[in-house]
């Protein structure tokens, strides 16, 4: 059989293009996900071990170690020359720094000042020119700094050690080393001296971070060795690892969120993957339909139904190794290409790299694989069940009826209802954990049932778009000839487009119920403050300032505030107009009533204080940027003293300012007021970079998702062409009996349209239904929901796969037409 | 009957009491009414009658790739209608060869690996010596390595015909298999088959409407509503005519 599963897969290649693009981008998404991921760990590994990644040993104090009487160890410059003296060890040298000052002509820098030793590998150190430095009066600098501070070989330059004496020094340098790529300490200037005068300068007991160690002979024999030493002289939280050991320490201790990051991207790999199996599923059936009479021929002659299933399973296995070969292939080449775009656009990430291991390229090859197999599984069994008389037959219709499985139906239908039931109890009690599962069960009982509407409304809508065009009315007809194989091209499409709209409308609300919070987290906009004892006038000045759409004066007076609890203060009373003052503010929450006091110390539970010993109604808010307040009418009331203090204005932004114009704003209005820009206080800058944050990962998920889309888009395409291959006599037919050309493209266009449309509209309400549920489920605990649809994003989306299914109907259409009636009646 | 006008110990074939419906109530059609028939080894039989005379069914129940409601069907020694379906499967590879009307090629393998695929199916090496002689006899050697596209109707038909004999089954069934050629690659194709019987000893079943495929034959059997109503021996174009004019009265 795997001859001619092989002289199929050659004669028909053009068929199975598309699955193999299909397939080959479920996988390269899959192995690019891994490879960032392992890419992401080298990277660090590359920078955070600069220091010892040519060390064997690497020896640290965890200070977590350190028993409860002792001191907590340092490694001085005495433990480094006592472990040089023992056996098996040889290039040993700390790692450490103090801070100093370097002057040059024109300026002074931060440096850490680093020991180095020539006869110990120069401590780790790369040297580029020159030579290590020797003595207390020599020193080498790094290549970047080096530049930066216009310092080459011989210059000298002034250094102010932070030591007791505070005393500078004037250091010749004599080489230049490589800059450490470590993301903590590349961006100081390292200057290293030779060690022994490093350590005079240092004192003797200054402590080093590391410890390097090369073993002469075996590792783990000088490992012990070392650690036996430490033991010995009571230094019990000193550890000793080896390089790789200390690497993943590090890289474990930086990188809690990148695994994270990882699982999300698997996530959407996953749903790539389950959209790729569903369009590999159809285009076999489809595959599979076609070639009935042969597979019925081979079971005259002699196939075995084992034989048959062995053959379509060769074939997508051939196909599976094949496309996802290349999807690797595709991975690796585009993670390449970005670390590359990385390095060169942002030198800070010079270090980046790419690293693949065995698990990123063999888990999504596997994973591929065996998805193509399993997903051919279905129409292999089909094509078992075939009988040997199907060869006989002169023509076989096309029209195929497909009993949805009742089991399935069943099972399906208990999927939904437990899913809708978790999803509706986790919204109601705002628990996402609930209402996620409820999500997991549901939407693949949801598409279990598909067959029962998807059919429909295909047929539904066709009906009532169709009219009395005679293509429209055989396209609506044809759209649910095989009504197995159109749902499952539109579930294809549904899942994707469901997640789409999901992550959209779920994010849009999340956002807007999220600006609500912040709005109260940061319910001031801007404010800026002055020593005049009265703002009114600036007020009006910045009302007509460009971007500021309210501006209300408040004046800032001195009070004493006895909280009733025992403690009485000073403070600073911010005294408002009500009325304007709300109209600034984005949460009324932080406007005082007549006779009532704002306080910000929100911890207070007493419901009264005495503001100037006159008893007032206490009010508590936990916003930033706001200031204990109290109307104009109550100040007057409590006689608050109008001598002295300073005032401010309170001012609200237009919404729609981007952030390089609201800190123009910040400068326009520090320059009305006429003082520093520090004095312009606010929320606003805070609030723009929470939803810049929600927008970016929302693009982000949507772009993943949309690989989904795509990839059933490619399906939708696929099923058409197949159709049309199978429906070849039929077109001709048609043709022969006076169905234009231009019909008959306009009559599949209409086809696709109606599938791809129908689908993206089912996954639009589904997502919808299913974002605002989780949304809800997600947020309702922070306070009031608001609920946003971005009616132009699902809009865009339902525009974009109504145009993709008619560019999927090109091909077919134009092969269709392309075809004489005469030719297309003699085909067998 | 016209079972007594064979040798009773040397059948290829052999069926009693054999019954199919198709449908049910209105629909119904019994196609064979309890048909009990012989088939002589190494004898070329053609089955006529005219449409839905059920001559087809017949073919079909025979060569196991329908299951009669009832009756029994012996080949080679066994009875098709206890076999399971790969014991069917295996049967037809081994002791049953296939001549269509058309469609009779995967299309995708050459005429070499076409002939050879019930072989290849069996996971079988080919006697090569055989295979020369029917190649041979059937003129193909020149045509082995073309696809079926490339190959006129009538080298398509001899290919199915080789495939046919190479397994050296019992029976060899043709199923109308000049009926899409022109008069002379028919005649061609036919008079192959006829020397198959003769010099190979194979037996063939055809079932065929054309009296004039149905002269190459050494016996012709006539059905009609589903039963045998008589037989002819070595008959001529005209003889065929007249006992078919005859059935239609």
């Amino acid at each position: 059989m795997l001859q001619v599963a092989l002289a199929n897969i050659k004669t028909y290649a053009r068929r199975y293009i598309a699955v193999l693009l299909a397939v080959a981008i479920g996988t390269a998404f899959l192995g690019a996900t891994l490879a960032v991921d392992s890419s992401t760990r080298a990277t660090l590994k590359n920078s955070v071990g600069d220091a010892y990644k040519n060390a064997d040993l690497v020896a640290s104090v965890d200070w977590q170690l350190t028993p409860a009487d002792a001191e907590t160890s340092s490694l001085t410059m005495d433990v480094v020359r006592e472990v040089r003296k023992l056996p098996d060890t040889s290039g040993v040298y700390g790692n450490g720094f103090f801070g100093a000052d370097l002057h040059t002509g024109e300026n002074s820098y931060s440096v850490m000042m680093q020991p180095i030793s020539p006869e110990h590998k120069l401590s780790g150190m790369t040297m580029l020119e020159g030579r290590a430095p020797l003595g207390a009066e020599e020193v080498v600098l790094d290549e970047k700094h080096a530049e930066q501070m216009g310092v080459s070989i011989s210059d000298t330059v002034a250094v102010t050690a932070m030591d007791e004496a505070n005393k500078t020094r004037e250091l010749k340098v004599v080489g230049i080393v490589e800059t450490t790529t470590d993301p903590m300490f590349s961006s100081y200037a390292q200057l290293a001296m030779e060690e022994s005068a490093w350590e005079r300068l240092a004192g003797k007991d200054f402590g080093m971070n590391l410890l390097m160690i090369d073993a002469k002979g075996d590792i783990a024999q000088t490992k012990s060795t070392i650690a036996q030493y430490f033991s010995d002289k009571g230094m019990a939280d000193v550890v000793v690892n080896t390089a790789d050991e200390q690497v993943l320490k590090d890289v474990a201790s930086m990188t809690g969120g990148t695994d994270q990051l990882t699982i999300i991207l698997l996530v959407f790999a996953l749903v790539a993957l389950v959209v790729t199996g569903l369009v590999v599923m159809n285009t076999f059936s489809v595959v599979i339909a076609q070639r009935t009479r042969e597979l019925a021929l081979l079971r005259t002659l002699g196939a075995k139904r084992a034989q048959i299933r062995k053959s379509v399973l060769i074939e997508a296995l051939l196909i599976g190794i094949i496309a996802s070969v290349i999807g690797m292939m595709m991975a690796i080449a585009l993670m390449a290409g970005l670390i590359q775009l990385l390095r060169s656009f942002v030198p800070e990430m010079s270090y980046a790299t790419l690293a693949l291991d065995a698990r990123g390229i063999i888990v999504p090859l596997v994973v591929a694989i065996l998805m193509t197999v399993l997903a051919a599984w279905v129409p292999a069994r089909r094509a078992m069940g075939l009988a040997p008389l199907a060869a006989l037959r002169p023509f076989d219709a096309a029209s195929v009826k497909n009993r949805a499985g009742l089991v399935r139906i069943i099972f399906g239908a208990l999927l939904t209802l437990a899913g809708v039931a978790l999803l509706g109890f986790g919204a109601y009690k705002g628990d996402l954990l609930i209402a996620f599962a409820g999500g997991l069960l549901s939407f693949p009982g949801i598409l279990m049932l598909a067959s029962l509407f998807v059919p429909a409304t295909v047929f539904g809508v066709g009906k009532l778009l169709a009219g009395r065009s005679v293509a429209g009315r055989l396209a609506s007809l044809n759209a649910v000839r095989n009504p197995g194989r159109t749902t499952a091209t539109a579930t294809a499409l549904l899942i994707g487009v469901t997640l789409v709209s999901m992550i959209m409308v779920g994010g849009q609300s999340a956002k807007a119920t999220l600006n609500g919070s912040i709005s109260g987290e940061y319910p001031i906009d801007l404010q800026v403050q002055q020593d005049t004892k009265n703002s009114d006038e600036l007020a009006a000045k910045l009302a007509n300032v460009e971007g500021i759409e309210y501006a209300a004066a408040y004046q800032m007076r001195t009070v004493n505030i006895d909280f009733l609890n025992g403690s009485t203060s000073e403070e600073y009373a911010m005294i408002v107009d009500p009325q304007s003052y709300s109209s600034v503010v984005l949460d009324q929450k932080i406007v005082p009533k007549d006779g009532e006091l704002l306080s910000t110390w929100w911890q207070n539970e007493s419901k009264f204080a005495e503001v100037n010993g006159n008893e007032v109604k206490l009010k508590t808010t936990s916003a930033s940027f706001v200031e204990n307040t109290l109307t104009e009418a109550t100040a007057k009331n409590l006689g608050i003293s109008d001598k002295d203090g300073m005032s401010g204005v309170a001012i609200k932004v237009d919404p729609s300012l981007s952030n390089t114009e609201i800190n123009t704003l910040v400068e326009t209005i520090a320059d009305v007021a006429n003082v520093e820009n520090s004095r312009v206080s606010g929320g606003v800058m805070e609030k723009f970079m929470f939803s810049q944050v929600i927008d970016v990962l929302l693009m982000i998920v949507s772009g993943l998702l949309a690989v989904a889309v795509l990839i059933a888009l490619i399906g939708v395409a696929n099923t058409l062409s197949l159709s049309v291959l199978e429906r070849t006599r039929e077109n001709a037919l048609l043709r022969a009996l006076g169905l234009k050309k231009k019909q008959l493209r306009s009559m599949l266009a209409t086809e696709a349209v109606l599938i791809g449309g129908v689908a993206a509209l089912l996954g639009l309400i589904l997502g919808a239904i299913y974002g605002l549920l989780g949304a809800h489920s997600a947020l309702s605990s922070l306070g009031s929901m608001q609920y946003e649809i971005p009616w132009a994003q699902l809009a865009a989306v339902l525009a974009v796969s109504l145009v993709a299914a008619l560019l999927a109907s090109i091909t077919p259409g134009r092969r269709a037409a392309k075809l004489s009636p005469v030719e297309g009646l003699a085909t067998e | 009957m016209t079972s007594e006008t064979h040798q009773v110990t040397d059948y290829a074939v052999q069926a009693r009491g054999l019954t199919k419906t198709y449908g049910h109530d209105s629909t119904r059609v019994e196609a064979l009414r309890g048909v009990d028939v012989a088939f002589a080894r190494s004898r070329f039989t053609a089955i006529m009658g005219p449409s839905g005379s059920g001559k087809s069914t017949l073919m079909h129940c025979l060569a196991g790739l329908d299951n009669a409601d009832a009756g029994e069907i012996i080949i080679g020694g066994k009875n098709l209608t206890e076999l399971n379906d790969d014991q069917l499967t295996t049967m037809r590879r081994e002791q049953i060869g296939f001549v269509f009307q058309s469609f009779n090629l995967v299309p995708t393998l050459n005429a070499k690996d076409n002939i050879l695929l019930p072989l290849s199916l069996a996971g079988k090496k080919h006697d090569r010596s055989w295979f020369n002689v029917v190649i041979d006899a059937l003129g193909l050697r020149d045509r082995l390595t073309h696809k079926p596209h490339e190959l006129s109707g009538g080298q398509q038909q001899r290919v199915a015909v080789a495939r046919a004999l190479l397994t050296r089954p019992e029976v060899v069934f043709g199923d109308e298999p000049t009926g899409n050629l022109d008069s002379r690659t028919g005649a061609e194709v036919l008079s192959l088959m006829r020397t198959s019987t003769r010099e190979m000893g194979q037996t063939i079943i055809m079932v065929t409407h054309d009296p004039a495929a149905a002269s190459y034959a050494d016996t012709v059997l006539l059905m009609k509503d589903g039963t045998l109503v008589g037989s002819l021996e070595n008959p001529t174009v005209a003889s065929v005519t007249e006992a078919l004019a005859s059935l239609a009265e």
